[in-house]
């Protein structure tokens, strides 16, 4: 709906003028052939109820409805307005396209925003600022967080419950994948993209590690030592599938041949730097892992990857 | 009332009264309340028409969705036309209804319904027995509706013959107005206006 023509100061051209408001256009809209301009509120409540245009009934729907050209824009940007805010005193005259900027910071706006000045911190309506008390809203605020907070916990509780549904319900589609296998090749290579991307999860999760004395590395740990690195992947998420291979793989006796012997791994002592260690978490010993490790020579690598277990320098 | 309806009849009054149409007596509008929902128009009939000469008041009603919604405009002023009911004083105009149109005005729209008055269209009546007459009898309509125009309106032409049978039924004991429209609704043959008023 338009401005109040009696805000303007002087006369305003009749072409200005919302036919059906009668008020001086705002936010104007025009019709595609004839033209006629009407303030968007006014010509889309018309055209809600009959779709012609209002000054000459041709039909016009309110997607054909196009801005008005510049130089309307720019004659009505020029007209020149008392404040909305002039009826609580404000004396401002003001081009019509700086009104609304106005309005945001204008003193007299019975609604500006002002911050509580007795230590609260709320930002109130200077209108209601008279009547503000700081215990009662903040009271009131709490009420509402706490209510927020009850949403949010049983939220998280039934969110809890489906998340546990789908991860037994996924287990079971995985079973159901490894019985699928056996026979169907298709299966088969899915099946085995699935283990690799939780292998791949898996090794994201886990952080890096820094081995700074590679000789304190134990070639041939016992089973007791076996066990307890085992215990702490198991612990860390390792997907069942590799850590029987991977605990194998702690051992010289099947490490690769760059590996293998006290000699080869004297040889390729400078190479070490090369692998992408993971931590197995709160143990001296770390992962190295055949995904993180594509760049490193075959020799070097055994899949699914290496467990190192360490006397002591792991950072 | 909407704050736009109420800022538009505003406008729409002051029109009025600046247009030459008041100036020159054609038409006519003032306030019935403070509230701007209700005004009374007055329209002059037009001239070479069985109404010159006779003033038309006019009932307006603004509803609160105006100008969305056009104003309920009806005669107060009993008027013999085929658009016009001789009964309620509603009228039969396209713009009254669905071709209302929010840029119409109220100085536009009285001007439509004087002209109304000059162009009856008597394919789309309000009034069946006025338009069957204006169709059949056209002299018989004019001098109908210049004798409406002159009791009830203030028109010039008094019609002698008819005052006479009004009068005759009058002082049968018949309503005056009852006998006015009886007669005119039987092309003011006497005995047939009699017969229907007694049955």
């Amino acid at each position: 709906m338009g401005f109040d023509i009696k805000r303007f100061q002087g006369d305003v051209d009749e072409e200005l003028i919302c036919p059906i408001c009668s008020g001086v256009l705002e936010d104007p809209l025009q019709a595609p052939a004839c033209e006629h301009a009407f303030c968007r509120a006014c010509i889309t409540e018309w055209i809600s109820r009959q779709p012609t245009c209002p000054v000459d009934r041709q039909a016009v729907t309110s997607s054909q409805l196009r801005p008005v050209p510049r130089i309307l824009r720019n004659l009505l940007s020029r007209l020149c307005t008392s404040c909305d805010n002039a009826p609580h005193g404000c004396n401002a005259v003001l081009k019509l396209d700086s009104l609304a900027s106005h309005l945001v910071e204008c003193e007299y706006n019975p609604k500006r925003l002002m911050p509580c000045e007795a230590g609260c911190g709320l930002v109130i309506p200077k209108d209601e600022l008279a009547e503000h008390n700081c215990v009662r809203e903040l009271r009131a605020l709490i009420a509402t967080q706490q209510g927020k907070l009850t949403d949010y916990q049983q939220e998280l509780t039934e969110q809890r419950l489906i998340i546990n549904e789908h991860k037994r319900e996924l287990a079971l589609l995985k079973e159901f994948m490894r019985a699928m296998r056996v026979s169907n090749p298709t299966m088969r290579a899915l099946a085995d993209q699935m283990e690799r991307e939780e292998v791949v999860r898996w090794a994201n999760s886990l952080s890096r590690a820094r081995v700074t004395r590679w000789g304190g590395m134990i070639s041939t740990p016992d089973d007791v030592l076996q066990m307890m690195i085992k215990r702490s992947l198991s612990e860390s998420g390792c997907p069942p599938h590799i850590i029987d291979d991977l605990m194998e793989n702690c051992h010289e006796r099947r490490w690769p041949p760059g590996l293998s012997s006290l000699e080869t791994r004297q040889n390729n002592r400078r190479l070490y730097e090369k692998y992408v260690c993971k931590r197995v978490p709160g143990k001296q010993a770390v992962l190295v892992l055949q995904c993180d490790n594509t760049h490193v020579d075959e020799h070097m690598m055994v899949e699914p990857g290496l467990v190192m277990i360490f006397a002591h320098g792991i950072e | 009332m909407a704050n736009i309806a109420a800022k538009r009849i505003k406008r729409e009054f002051k029109e009025v009264m600046k247009s030459e149409e008041v100036a020159g007596g054609a038409i006519k509008l003032e306030l019935v309340n403070d509230s701007w929902t209700e005004l009374k128009g007055q329209i002059a009939g037009p001239p070479d028409t069985p109404y010159e000469g006779g003033t038309f008041l006019l009932e307006i009603k603004v509803p609160e969705t105006y100008p969305f919604n056009p104003p309920k405009i009806r005669f107060m002023t009993k008027i013999w036309h085929p658009n016009v009911s001789s009964v309620t004083g509603a009228i039969c105009l396209d713009i009254l209804k669905d071709q209302w149109a929010a840029a119409l005005t109220l100085r536009t729209v009285l001007l439509s319904i004087q002209a109304l008055l000059s162009a009856a269209e008597p394919n789309d009546p309000q009034d069946a027995v006025v338009a069957k007459q204006y169709r059949e009898s056209p002299q018989l309509f004019n001098l109908t509706a210049k004798h409406w125009t002159n009791v009830y309106a203030g028109g010039p032409s008094s019609i002698f013959d008819f005052n006479q049978k009004v009068q005759l039924l009058i002082d049968m004991g018949i309503d005056e107005h009852q006998a006015r429209v009886a007669l005119s609704t039987y092309d003011w043959e006497l005995e047939r206006a009699t017969e229907q008023l007694f049955s």
